[in-house]
């Protein structure tokens, strides 16, 4: 009898489950805490009609924190005025941004406008709306010919994102630390920069100064504002692709990874950088307690914010291998795009207003003067004011800042990148001539693979001297 | 009808459990383990490869080499966790005063999340000028601080992390497992003249038998399955140092943002994440074969 | 064993019952030290968190001091507001609770019915939810779950959450299974024969004795739902307003500024704590207080 009760409950409390899940997730006003125009839209979730009318909803997903401020006001500004009554909404999807677009897509519940953090993966995954047929004279004009670079913001011929601007590298050093350890001007060269390394450890090491560090815990990130700039400014192509052969050789970076282990080894190199990350690491460089390290051109707009800065500093062009430049500092990739239109959009016209007035002069030029990064559209450039941030002047691109040519990507080698290999030498040691020898076959059957698919063209390119790239950015 | 009901009712009993299991859980997994047959990076179309995966997985040092580091966290964190909490939930158990309040500081640990506690033993045990350090120096223990995080003792830091963070789970488990024991046994023992020891030793734990075997095993499998606070403390580092079976896993199978150590690999990080599920299988199961064979009680 | 008892006996009555006094006291002294010992260690970087949170970003990232040099309340009073907190603290509470509840139904049932009867199929079963412990591909599982229910019209609602976190209870099962074998089934059997049937039986004896297991359980479940991330991320992206707190705060922790809010996530984490913590102060009233005086005789 008492089965029977059981059972009657179970039952019951199925059916209530069952009927009560059918009636919830229908769409309830949506408001986005992060940011998003204080003026709320009432009706149904994100899928709205394209009629003036009606309120058009617009989803971003941004990738950039550093930014986040400014652009909102940008979006708030444009919520207001905009005559198609169209509203965006932003959301900063920061760090699980690749993970977050992946289950976007694949749930069907993906942005309209996204940063364009990864164009040959984003293309290759079908992610991407070609915004060819979406670029007016007017703005072709406004970015020039130089601004769709294959490979970096267009894949065979298809525009997918535009450029804004991008970030420069440079040695980021500290001024009183080198007058204390008696060391004029900052490092030329890898020997030069080991030595200094090694001369303010010496003077400083009892107050916890220390002359270099890196935040090592993630490799990539790394390697990435350090020796690659420094090899690229050396003529060296950071990626370990050489573009005059289309084939991968990493024996070029010798040079520049053991001067890094030597200062690791030869304690010049801050305590736990195996680590460290890079707030911890800005954080005692604030602190005073780093001699120098290679970054970013967001770090002057962190010192000015976030970590107020209690030392002297400045910033200077990376060493080179030699002290000679042969070649120029990547602008990167990211100095190529910076938003995308989802080809699953349900309203591709509206996302392109919003995107085209994103890109206009006002917005763009606003975005130097705020400090948030430094413009690569030429045009725009020269009429932006130099940004209200202390320590910003010498992280404007000059002669050796540019853009080289994209090394192949979107494909993977079997075991360890490159970073965690020359990482693991670093702190652990081992062969470097065998290492570079493994990488560039492992990294070369991947090339080849694809190259068989066809779905990476790698031609070489005999006439290439990265020397010919100097001067461009002005 | 009488058996035709009663022989109805176990099915009645595992109903939801099974129906859920298989709906959302069984059909899932095969939908994603069908990928360890395929070549598929996580864009255009998955193509058929056979066994190439598990070839590549016999030869791949970074796997075999997460496995051996698997084992070196399991046992390090096993090794402190279930003695400590055990002995707590044994003193906890019996009459003392503050007990209650001492019950929730134990527990304290696992109420937090991983992630957010990464950052706080960061400060803790940065090797420039963490706290740690900076106490163990005060008090004279160490001259030069200790690289906590650094290649050599990386490994000990993340099982002493995940031991932090496990004795108040296990601590509680085996409070539950103690409640079962009756009072008036171990009371008659004491008049015997029985001291803790062998009251502990001779009546506790024959009778926690079938609750302890199964601590024992959940201990082992999520020690062996751990991965996150690793993954947040270190990432795997410093130069793989830290990297476990089911970390590997992750990375191959989730994009974290490009250029990341280890590329995305779907189909073979599924063939990595179907072998080491087999692996905590076997252990789990040699496990079973050993409790069962070395006291009958258990 | 009886020899060994027998040999602590005293000889010497006063003698010996002073050196047990006094060794009983070094013992009590002792294991007041090792505790308050283990305290303090499992304590100490829960209040550093609870301390950093009332730092800067910078006091805290530089990570020397113990103390913070001003304290920042400020910090959570920005993080209540911008985190929407009491709304997302709600969808957690409510995520929770309802998973928490169907995971020990479901794992409860099937484990009285996997240890106290045998069916064909029982070995299968057991070694289903076994599987289930080892394999765990993670978030890849997520598509075809969240396939299942578009299908089921749940995919963005809490529910479609709740129901594959309820699918998602062999670890519960395996405690229940093992917890349910250390009852003794003469209980069972004295209650069959008064004529009670199998329900009657989970119900009104078996659970009642599981009460610590079930305790203990509840705690894990709610822990468990309460610190999901991923899973509901999915679920509510384009639904915020039924955002979990582990959800909300994540987008507070990429504020404005190239360095990672650290704390501001510390402030929230910590806030995150309270709830966990009343829970965890219920389940030891309810559960824990019952002692097994059913098994006397």
């Amino acid at each position: 009898m008492k089965t029977k009760k059981l059972s009657a409950v179970l039952a019951v409390s199925t059916a209530l489950t069952l009927i009560l899940g059918a009636c919830s997730g229908k769409g309830e006003q949506s408001q986005s805490p992060s940011s998003s125009a204080p003026a709320a839209s009432p009706g149904e979730t994100a899928k709205a009609s394209d009629k003036p009318a009606e309120k058009t909803k617009i989803i971003y997903w941004t990738a950039g924190r550093h930014d986040a401020d400014y652009v909102k006001s940008a979006i708030d500004k444009f919520n207001a005025s905009n005559p198609d009554n169209i509203e965006v909404e932003m959301t900063i999807m920061a760090e699980n941004f690749a993970q977050s677009l992946d289950l976007a897509f694949a749930s069907n519940q993906a942005p309209d406008v996204f940063s364009a953090t990864d164009v040959i993966d984003h293309s290759k995954k079908g992610y991407l709306e070609p915004l060819n047929n979406y670029l007016t004279p007017e703005i072709k004009t406004q970015f020039g010919d130089r601004a769709f670079i294959e490979g970096y913001n267009m894949v065979d011929g298809n525009i997918y994102s535009l450029p804004n601007s991008g970030s420069t590298l440079r040695l980021v050093y500290n001024a009183e630390a080198f007058e204390k350890a008696g060391i004029a001007s900052p490092p030329k060269s890898l020997a030069e920069m080991v030595d200094a390394a090694k001369k303010i450890t010496e003077v400083g090491k009892k107050d916890g100064l220390y002359g270099f560090a890196l935040p090592y815990k993630n490799p990539a990130s790394a390697l990435g504002r350090s020796a690659v700039p420094i090899a690229e400014l050396s003529g060296v192509p950071g990626q370990g692709y050489d573009f005059k052969t289309g084939k991968f050789d990493f024996a070029g970076y010798k040079p520049v990874i053991d001067a890094f282990k030597e200062m690791k080894d030869n304690g010049s190199t801050l305590p736990g950088s195996e680590s460290l990350d890079i707030d911890p690491l800005r954080a005692q460089f604030a602190e005073g307690k780093i001699g120098m390290y290679l970054s970013y051109s967001s770090e002057p707009g962190v010192y000015k914010n976030q970590f107020p800065i209690k030392i002297k500093w400045d910033a200077a062009l990376p060493p080179t291998i030699d002290g000679t430049y042969k070649g120029i500092v990547n602008q990167g990739v990211g100095a190529s795009r910076w938003l995308a239109l989802s080809s699953k959009s349900a309203n591709k016209e509206a996302a392109w207003k919003f995107m085209s007035y994103m890109y206009s002069e006002e917005v763009l030029i606003g975005y130097q003067e705020n400090g948030l990064g430094i413009l690569s559209v030429p045009s725009v450039a020269q009429k932006a004011n130099k940004p209200d941030i202390a320590g910003i002047e010498n992280f404007l691109p000059g002669e050796y800042d540019g853009m080289w040519p994209a090394a192949p990507q979107g494909f993977s080698p079997e075991g360890k990148t490159w970073q965690e290999e020359f990482m693991k030498y670093i702190l652990v040691g081992g062969d470097f001539d065998s290492i570079a020898q493994d990488l560039n076959t492992r990294y070369n059957a991947a090339l080849d693979k694809e190259k068989a698919a066809g779905t990476i063209k790698a031609e070489p390119m005999p006439d290439f001297d990265p020397i010919k790239l100097q001067g461009a950015a002005q | 009808m009488r058996t035709w009901r009663r022989s109805a009712e176990p099915y009645l009993f595992i109903m939801p459990s099974l129906v859920l299991k298989l709906i959302f859980g069984v059909y899932p997994i095969l939908w994603a383990l069908r990928f360890m047959f395929y070549d598929y990076k996580g864009y255009g179309e998955p193509v058929f490869s056979g066994l190439a995966n598990f070839e590549r997985l016999m030869r791949d040092k970074l796997f075999w080499e997460s496995v051996l580091n698997t084992f070196v966290y399991a046992g390090g964190k096993l090794l402190f966790t279930i003695p400590l909490a055990l002995v707590l939930a044994v003193i906890l158990n019996g009459k003392l005063r503050g007990r209650q309040l001492l019950r929730g500081v134990y527990f304290m640990p696992t109420v937090v999340s991983t992630a957010v506690m990464s950052v706080v033993f960061y400060i803790i045990f940065n090797s420039y000028n963490g706290l740690l350090n900076q106490v163990l120096k005060m008090t004279t223990v160490i001259s030069e601080p200790l690289d906590w995080l650094g290649t050599d003792l990386a490994m000990f830091t993340a099982i002493l992390v995940a031991a932090w963070g496990a004795i108040g789970n296990n601590m509680l488990l085996f409070l539950a497992g103690l409640q079962g024991i009756p009072k008036d046994v171990l009371e008659s023992a004491e008049i015997d003249g029985a001291n803790s020891w062998q009251r502990f030793r001779y009546i506790t734990v024959p009778m926690l038998g079938p609750v302890l075997q199964i601590i024992m095993m959940l201990a082992i499998i999520t020690a062996l399955k751990g991965y996150e606070s690793i993954m947040v403390l270190t990432g795997g580092g410093p130069a793989g140092k830290t990297e476990v079976m089911y970390l590997y896993m992750y990375k191959l199978l989730f994009p974290v943002s490009t250029g990341e150590s280890i590329p995305q690999d779907i189909g073979y990080g599924s063939a990595v994440g179907f072998a080491s599920a087999i692996i905590v299988g076997l252990i789990t199961a040699a496990y079973f074969y050993y409790s069962k064979k070395t006291s009958r009680i258990y | 064993m009886r020899a060994g008892v027998a040999a602590s006996k005293p000889n010497s009555k006063s003698a010996f019952s002073f050196g047990r006094a006094a060794s009983k006291l070094g013992g009590r002294l002792t294991l007041w030290a090792f505790l308050i010992v283990m305290a303090v260690l499992v304590l100490f970087p829960i209040v550093m968190a609870i301390l950093g949170s009332l730092k800067t970003n910078s006091e805290l990232n530089a990570g020397t001091s113990l103390l913070p040099q001003d304290w920042q309340w400020s910090n959570y009073t920005y993080t209540w507001k911008e985190a929407n907190f009491s709304l997302y603290a709600w969808n957690s509470i409510f995520l929770s609770v309802l998973s928490t509840i169907g995971i020990l139904l479901v794992a409860s049932m099937a484990a009285y019915a996997v240890d106290r009867r045998e069916f064909h199929g029982k070995r299968m079963f057991i070694f289903l939810q076994s599987m289930m412990m080892f394999i765990a591909l993670g978030v890849i599982v997520l598509k075809p779950q969240f396939n299942l229910m578009v299908k089921l019209g749940l995919h963005q609602s809490l529910w479609g959450v709740i129901i594959l976190l309820v699918a998602g209870h062999q670890f519960i099962f395996f405690i229940l299974f093992g917890f349910m074998k250390g009852i003794h089934r003469e209980l069972d059997e004295a209650a069959m024969i008064d004529g009670a049937g199998f329900g009657y039986i989970y119900v009104r004896i078996v659970l009642p004795l599981l009460t610590p297991a079930l305790g203990v359980s509840a705690l894990f479940a709610f822990r468990g739902a309460w610190n999901e991330y991923i899973l509901p991320l999915v679920f509510t992206m384009t639904q915020p307003k039924l955002m979990p707190l582990t959800v909300g705060l994540a987008n507070l922790r990429y504020g404005y500024g190239g360095a990672v809010q650290s704390h501001l996530m510390l402030a929230g984490a910590v806030l995150s704590m309270l709830p966990i913590l009343v829970m965890y102060v219920l389940a030891n009233k309810m559960f824990m207080q019952m002692s097994a005086g059913a098994l006397k005789g």
